[in-house]
């Protein structure tokens, strides 16, 4: 049964993000294991040249894009608006697919409401059925269980990233099909958006990095952070730091791991001095390999890493920042 | 300018989970269950932070839940909510997180309400869905991701913080809307006992679930009811790490790295 899939992307900062990327090659992996149907990219914002091209490099048969300077400030009603325009002009059945960053969560659920569309978010696995439902797969209770969900009718799936991988995107060249928005509705007027702090320095974003390394309150002081600075420095690793780190100042909230902080997902995540409380838990759990040092041999983060060093962070850490910096 | 905030009773967090003998949840018994989840506690506190800040009317909480989701009721009342109401459910129901926001904006619709306010997600499902829902729902503009807000009710408009990847922005937006909280500005109130009395005595409303639904009418779209779970598993238990020893230090960096490459393959 041939599906068509449009993928909404996330291109906030006017760059397709990697795990946009990746949902568009999981969208042709699900097209092909289902007999066949579009991968369209659904681009809806501001000044969305830049990504437009990009998407058309990225694995989809279509490239749709509703670009107005009304939709220069996100918003989920005004966004599901848009998304609903470009779905018109897509033969049915649909399937919606985008990956779950902050964007992505916010708008599917609106757009899945919407039209009475079946809602699976953070999926880490897609199955198409001969009916044309899928089966998903995703993590719940902080990575503690999984549920499997049928979706029937329009499947509409937030993609964890990372969960994926992508693909190198076949040589498809489509032409980029410019969908006109109009007015915006009432309900989605009026949002503004008056500044924009970047937290993200020349480190990857947390959210998105390959590879974490984080601190916690065994680091000691504020200055001592700087050692694991220097070894995300050479990994090309974003840095995190448990919240015993954000409440004494030693870096601000936006480094923050777990329940109250960010869900990371990275191939490698390293935790130093990091106790291992389920708080801290909950937000490292997608981790493909979890290493933690900590001088305690028994920190409870040891029941969850992968592989665990006994030992002083401060002295663990230049070490491993060496021997990497030599490679 | 009247609040209402939803809420859901969760597992705690720590609490050892089970399979339910249907497969396809966990189950219940034994299970402690948290007061309220963390994310709608924060959500509770910022609504009634603003509430002492600029003086709004009433702060009501709203659940969808079995019975034993009173208790998070009262403890929001007890936090100085000033209503509840309590969609009885009943007890080993699973709702998919779309029909619970339709369920929410039939009720919330009979109620006064410039500002629907609900926690990111629950920690149990991790669905993260029914804000956005109910703003659709209600035909309401929804945010997300938000990390403090004021009203500034003369323009109408809400002054906000979000969380996007690389950043925060700040924003507004009109209102009446849907806010889904990340974090509020304060850490929860601890209820003093007099508090949690007074509470025993604040009106809860119970709604029948069936009664409900007939308010909710005909969901739109045509395959409702919407996603089914086939099956809940839990992960086979974590082995533990694999310590690495040494005799120094630099010993312990060489063979970590090692397996990180070799083994692991994600150096
Ligand atoms: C509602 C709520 C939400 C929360 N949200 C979060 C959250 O989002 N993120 C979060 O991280 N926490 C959160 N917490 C806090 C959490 O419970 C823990 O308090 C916190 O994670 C502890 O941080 P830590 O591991 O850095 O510090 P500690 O628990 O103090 O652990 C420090 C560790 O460092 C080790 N150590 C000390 N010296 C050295 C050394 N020289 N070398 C190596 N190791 C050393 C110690 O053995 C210890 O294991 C939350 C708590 C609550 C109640």
């Amino acid at each position: 049964m041939t599906l068509n899939i449009i993928v909404v992307t996330d291109q906030r900062d006017g760059t397709l993000k990697g795990a946009s990327r990746e949902s568009l090659s999981e969208a042709r992996r699900v097209v092909a294991r289902a007999g066949g149907g579009d991968v369209v990219a659904c681009l809806v914002g501001h000044n969305l040249g830049k990504a437009a091209e990009e998407a058309r490099h990225s694995g989809a048969s279509r490239v749709l894009v509703v670009d107005d300077e009304k939709l220069k400030a996100f918003s989920a009603a005004g966004y599901a608006h848009a998304v609903g325009l470009v779905a018109a002009k897509v033969p049915a059945p649909h399937v919606f697919l985008a990956p779950d960053t902050t964007m992505g969560r916010e708008l599917l659920p609106r757009l899945g409401a919407r039209i009475g569309g079946s809602v699976a978010t953070a999926v880490t696995s897609i199955a198409p059925e001969a009916d044309g439902s899928l089966t998903v797969q995703r993590k719940v209770f902080g990575g503690r269980a999984t549920e499997t969900l049928r979706l029937r009718g329009t499947p509409v799936i937030t993609l964890r990233p990372n969960a994926f991988g992508i693909d190198a995107s076949p040589a498809s060249d489509p032409p980029v099909e410019n969908v006109p928005l109009g007015d915006l509705p009432a309900v989605a007027q009026g949002v503004q958006v008056t500044n924009f702090t970047s937290t993200r320095g020349d480190t990857p974003d947390l959210t998105e990095a390959q590879i974490v390394v984080s601190g916690g309150r065994g680091m000691k002081t504020a200055e001592n952070f700087v050692l694991v600075e220097n070894l995300a420095k050479t990994l090309g690793a974003a840095v995190g730091a448990s919240r015993a780190v954000v409440d004494a100042g030693w870096r601000p909230a936006s480094f923050q791991v777990g329940q109250t902080g960010k869900t990371v997902q990275p191939q490698l995540y390293l935790a130093f001095g990091i106790s291992g409380a389920i708080q801290h838990l909950v937000g490292i759990t997608n981790s493909r390999c979890i290493v933690a040092v900590n001088k305690d041999p028994a920190a409870p983060i040891f029941k969850v890493a992968d592989y665990g060093v006994v030992g002083d962070a401060m002295t663990v850490l230049p070490l491993l920042t060496k021997a990497l910096t030599k490679q | 300018m009247d609040v209402i905030v939803c809420v859901k009773q969760i597992p705690d967090p720590e609490t050892k989970l089970r399979v339910a003998a249907s497969g396809k949840s966990y189950d219940p018994d034994g299970v402690k269950f948290t007061i309220v989840n963390t994310y709608d506690e924060a959500t509770v506190e910022e609504a009634l932070r603003m509430k002492e800040e600029f003086g709004f009317g009433a702060v009501r909480t709203v659940t969808v839940g079995p019975a034993r989701s009173e208790e998070a009721l009262r403890h929001t009342l007890a936090m100085g909510a000033d209503e509840a109401v309590l969609v009885e459910t009943p007890p080993n129901a699973v709702l998919d997180p779309l029909l619970v926001a339709r369920i929410l904006s039939a009720v919330i619709k009979d109620m006064p309400h410039d500002l629907v306010m609900v926690g990111k997600h629950a920690q149990d499902d991790e669905a993260g869905q029914v804000g956005s829902a109910l703003g659709e729902y209600l035909g309401l503009p929804s945010y997300a991701f938000v990390t403090g807000l004021t009203p500034d009710s003369g323009a109408h408009v809400l002054k906000m913080a979000r969380y996007v990847e690389g950043g925060e922005e700040a924003f507004g937006g009109p209102f009446p809307a849907v806010v889904s909280l990340l974090k509020g500005v304060k850490d929860p109130r601890t209820p003093t006992l007099p508090n949690i009395l007074k509470a025993r005595k604040k009106p809860l409303k119970k709604i029948p679930l069936p009664e409900a639904l007939a308010k909710v009418g005909a969901l739109p779209g045509a395959g409702n009811p919407t996603s089914e779970t086939l099956a809940f598993t839990l992960p086979p238990p974590r082995a533990g790490a694999k310590m690495i020893e040494g005799q120094t230090p630099e010993e312990q960096v060489e063979k970590l790295l090692k397996s990180l490459k070799e083994e692991a393959k994600v150096l």
